[in-house]
């Protein structure tokens, strides 16, 4: 019944939708990374790098471990003999970048608003504002996240992560995406395992080892009384490589991920 | 919350895709996703009900997910495990290598081309319904 007035036909009939013609179905088959676009820029940025001599390195924790404490006390240690440059990630205000620029090297603040990590492109924008002629090391401190960071390739040769010992000795199971993607990590503010009796760096490094990791992990202690010293042999080693002739340095691990 | 870049890459990707097509709309779209690849499935999902537009506006998401296994350089041995556990399952070695979980990527993009200009003729009225994109 009802062919006449329609009230049996499927109720989609009522929609202008129905009632467009549709053209031919396809399936269109691709395997593709979706941060392709990330990574392509981030290439494009290492080969800023390199047509420069620049050893990138990325640099990543959570908020508060003493990423630039480190760099500060790393760059009092080494900007005699190797000229310095750094990027700062943060949400909001110029204050890392004034610290470092407190050091006597030239820093860019990139405040990400409310991103949550640096990506590829907001790197290059920043490299626009930056010369690096005449640059050996260049750091680029991300935004204090455990997580977003891991992500995002920024065309950097090395990628670092602090751990700090006022967090959980456990950090490296909890996030293993970015502790997999790490060179180095750093054991921070280790001037404070003496009244902290809940952090203990071997159960971190076996946290560390059961992510199939080789990462070493360096002590370091930047504020008071800075010991540095294993760490700046690390970066030391690393500039080194660099600078002997055509060497091409380890790359970072993000940048490994989908090899 | 770094998923609304990747779903703001995703898009991206499959507009470029869809317009090199001459797709007149996406139906679906399936990615694969591990555990390793630092993006949460459930909340991309999210990010890509809230943010699909343009040509993409009723697409639909699918995601694959993976699970991680890893393959051991000493024993040479593959084993199944968790994002935080990569050392060998046979022989508990710790130089290993992932070689599935780490996945972060675009499969397939199923789309609708436009219609023949014969059924164009009969048709009365023009769907306007899409979303403006902001994305792409």
């Amino acid at each position: 019944m009802c062919k006449t007035c329609g009230c049996a036909l499927p109720r989609a009939i009522d929609q202008n939708s129905a009632m467009q013609p549709v053209g031919p179905f396809r399936a269109i088959n691709v395997v593709q990374d979706i941060l392709a676009a990330n990574d392509r820029t981030a290439a494009h940025n290492r080969t800023h790098f390199d047509e420069h001599g620049v050893l990138a390195i990325n640099v990543m924790s959570s908020p508060g471990a003493g990423k630039t404490a480190l760099l500060e006390a790393t760059i009092l240690a080494l900007k005699s003999r190797y000229r310095i440059a750094v990027i700062e990630g943060d949400l909001e205000t110029e204050n890392d970048a004034n610290r470092i620029r407190a050091c006597g090297v030239p820093a860019i603040q990139i405040t990400t608003g409310t991103a949550c990590h640096l990506d590829a492109s907001l790197v290059h924008q920043a490299l626009h504002d930056m010369s690096l002629d005449g640059i050996d090391l260049l750091f680029i401190e991300n935004v204090g996240n455990l997580v977003c960071p891991a992500s995002f390739d920024l065309g950097q040769h090395l990628n670092v992560t602090l751990l700090s010992v006022t967090e959980g000795d456990d950090k490296p199971a909890k996030y293993p995406v970015i502790f997999r993607a790490s060179d180095l990590v750093v054991l921070s503010k280790t001037d404070l395992l003496a009244v902290l009796e809940d952090f203990d760096p071997t159960r971190a490094a076996t946290c560390l080892r059961n992510l199939g990791l080789e990462t070493t992990m360096i002590h370091t202690a930047a504020r008071r009384v800075p010991s540095i010293g294993a760490w700046l042999d690390w970066l030391t080693a690393a500039l080194e490589h660099r600078r002997a002739p055509r060497s091409v340095v380890f790359s970072g691990a993000t940048a490994h991920q989908d090899a | 919350m770094h998923e609304l870049s990747v779903c703001q890459a995703l898009l991206s990707q499959v507009a470029e895709i869809a317009r090199a097509q001459g797709a007149a709309a996406v139906e679906q779209i399936t990615i694969e996703l591990g555990p390793l690849c630092g993006t949460e499935p459930r909340l991309l999902w999210n990010a890509f009900s809230a943010m699909r537009c343009g040509v993409a506006a009723n697409a639909e998401l699918r995601i694959k997910h993976c699970s991680v296994s890893i393959q051991c350089l000493q024993c040479e041995a593959r084993t199944e495990t968790r994002p935080n556990r990569l050392v060998c399952g046979k022989c508990g070695g710790w130089r290993t290598r992932v070689i599935a979980g780490d996945e972060l990527r675009l499969l397939k993009v199923e789309i609708r081309m436009p219609p023949r200009l014969s059924q164009i003729a009969v048709a009365a009225v023009a769907d306007s319904s899409e979303k403006e994109c902001n994305y792409v």
